[in-house]
């Protein structure tokens, strides 16, 4: 309903990250940019003179309750706009509510996509914005033999599949898979670890998510395996699991992201500066917190302008609206409703931060079903 | 003797008559899909849930009576018609969007009609008492109608999806079987197509196969 604008009422959106279960230590973070974005907006006088609201849920890192609270904040609460979700189990539990209630989910997650809902909005990376470009700054400095290792669900096989398309089509190799549960324990990877010294592989790609992510490179660091030679490159590893697994064991792998606590500009440090002075000084950002706070700017923006929470209003008026964010000038490509972002690689150094090894002159247009790829050396030939 | 059986007894002794009365002479059975259904009908039994029964009953509907209304609607019935009420929606045990059954609102014609509580329930049909035959069969044919639709819409939608993800392995395979076997374009995708026919399995997973079996012998 559109509301007369001269009330006070709040605007309800409702929040989904889990603070418990074992997606906790990036979903934490989703939560802060979340929430870091609304108090900003409600110290600047709200939107239209109404304060923003969050409803929150933990859904405990279970895939099914995603669902059910998407439900719980729609029918309950009353809530049209959510915000939330990491793995893409949770997020295609929530998909069946939101489309057929009519919701508008902002999805602020890195995802394999091949997606397209009339109810999300995507503004994490597709691989044609962090997989192609990896792949080939990979084949540079390492060489052509990759060792797959995922956490068993969709965004893993569905990423390694995609990328070992790219691998195949540069004239590489693939020399092994392994998949471990989603809630693996530290134990689970020891015979990968055996596996992987046995196949001496150039390069190791990761697509584990979760606790298990620490335990991954732990194991790595316990081996003996040496960055230099067979680092371990990641889309998911970033700050805030470097940070959980120790700085000297992240030390030397790569991550390709938008962004990077450590990237230079105006609107980063500002981003940096607000967030740590909230949560710690020795709190670090990452690239999922970052999407999850320019998400809500981008949301707070077209409703000033929507003045209505209407899902198809909100809609129509976000496709193709741009945000100054810490990552640099971004939009929501119109074609998709997936956002435009920055394309980079860093490696992690002894700080617990990522140096830039490449950055994309512009944005990397959305193209989650990858209708636009080449050969993946072409995409970052200015390394 | 409960009154289930009681109106169960009745049914037996009374013919079946009014709307469908028809059916006989009617040269493709037009009401078979609304009839031999099984129907849990949870709503009050007054003279109107009664003769809603009864209408039920009258189209060879199995029909479970359930009163009070549940914690949880079941969801092991071809159809559930339940009485509106403020917090049905939490009752429902499916999401909205992966409905188990189809689900028929009854509304008892005595509030102003709630629209947001309606949407919420995202059911599938809803009537009005006092039920008329023709309007019970109405309701209830429009309503599996569009619950049978949509389950066919979301098997489409995920054939689209896993194609989608499997086009591009198809068409790496096709131009693997082009080259090795020297066929044309066509050709080269019946032959996945029936080795994958062949098999009983889709031509994602023969694909998957050729491009895997290539690479490993390359």
């Amino acid at each position: 309903m559109i509301k007369p604008t001269d009330t006070s009422e709040p605007w309800r959106v409702g929040v989904l990250f889990s603070r418990t279960g074992f997606m906790s230590v990036i979903e934490e973070t989703q939560l802060r940019g979340t929430l870091l974005a609304i108090d900003q907006i409600n110290d600047s006088g709200g939107i239209n003179g109404r304060p923003l609201e969050p409803v929150i849920y933990d859904p405990g890192s279970d895939t099914r309750s995603y669902g059910q609270l998407a439900k719980r904040l729609m029918v309950v609460d009353e809530v049209s706009t959510i915000f939330g979700c990491y793995t893409s189990a949770s997020r295609k539990s929530v998909l069946p509510v939101v489309e057929r209630l009519n919701g508008l989910l902002w999805y602020p997650t890195l995802y394999e996509g091949f997606e397209f809902s009339p109810n999300v909005i995507y503004t994490g990376a597709t691989p044609n914005q962090n997989s192609m470009q990896l792949c080939s700054l990979l084949m540079k400095l390492y060489g052509d033999r990759f060792f797959f290792i995922g956490s068993d669900y969709i965004y893993p096989r569905e990423s390694n599949r995609i990328m070992r398309e790219m691998v195949a089509r540069s004239g590489g190799s693939v020399v092994g898979e392994r998949y471990v549960r989603l809630g693996a324990s530290r134990l689970e990877f020891e015979p990968i670890m055996q596996e992987i010294k046995l196949a001496k592989p150039d390069v190791i790609f990761s697509t584990v998510v979760g606790d298990g992510t620490v335990f991954l490179y732990q194991a790595y660091s316990d081996k003996g395996f040496d960055p230099k030679k067979m680092p371990i490159a990641s889309l998911t590893t970033c700050e805030a699991e470097i940070a959980a697994m120790g700085h000297d064991v992240g030390e030397g792998h790569l991550t390709a992201a938008p962004y990077f606590q450590g990237i230079g500009n105006n609107q980063n440090s500002e981003f940096v500066k607000s967030y740590q002075k909230r949560y710690g000084d020795d709190a670090p950002t990452n690239m999922c917190l970052e999407s999850s706070y320019f998400q809500v700017n981008v949301f707070a923006k077209t409703l000033e302008r929507a003045n209505s929470l209407e899902t198809p209003v909100l809609r129509a008026m976000v496709m193709g609206s741009e945000f100054e964010a810490p990552q640099g000038a971004v939009s929501i490509n119109p074609n998709w409703a997936h956002a435009d972002l920055w394309s980079r690689v860093g490696r992690a150094n002894r700080n617990g931060q990522f140096d830039i090894l490449f950055e994309s002159r512009t944005t990397v247009k959305a193209d989650p079903f990858l209708i636009g790829s080449g050969r993946c050396t072409v995409a970052a030939a200015a390394v | 003797m409960s009154r289930i059986e009681v109106l169960q007894e009745r049914r037996l002794a009374s013919p079946p008559q009014g709307a469908v009365r028809n059916e006989q002479s009617a040269p493709n059975n037009q009401y078979k899909a609304v009839q031999n259904l099984n129907v849990a009908l949870i709503v009050e039994l007054d003279s109107e849930g009664e003769r809603l029964m009864r209408e039920l009953q009258r189209l060879r509907c199995t029909v479970r009576h359930i009163w009070p209304v549940p914690v949880q609607l079941p969801e092991n019935y071809d159809v559930v018609y339940c009485t509106l009420m403020e917090d049905l929606p939490r009752r429902i045990p499916w999401l909205p969007g992966e409905p188990s059954t189809t689900l028929i609102l009854v509304d008892r014609g005595q509030d102003t009609l709630n629209l947001k509580l309606i949407n919420n329930c995202a059911a599938h049909g809803m009537i009005h008492y006092p039920p008329t035959a023709r309007s019970t069969i109405g309701a209830l044919a429009m309503a599996r109608e569009h619950f049978l639709y949509e389950q066919r819409l979301r098997g489409r939608i995920e054939k689209l999806d896993e194609n989608l993800r499997t086009m591009r392995v198809v068409e790496k395979a096709k131009s693997i079987v082009m080259r090795t076997k020297s066929l044309g374009e066509d050709d080269a995708y019946n032959f996945l197509r029936s080795q994958a026919m062949e098999r009983r399995v889709t031509i994602g997973v023969i694909a998957k196969a050729v491009v895997e079996s290539f690479d490993l012998l390359n």
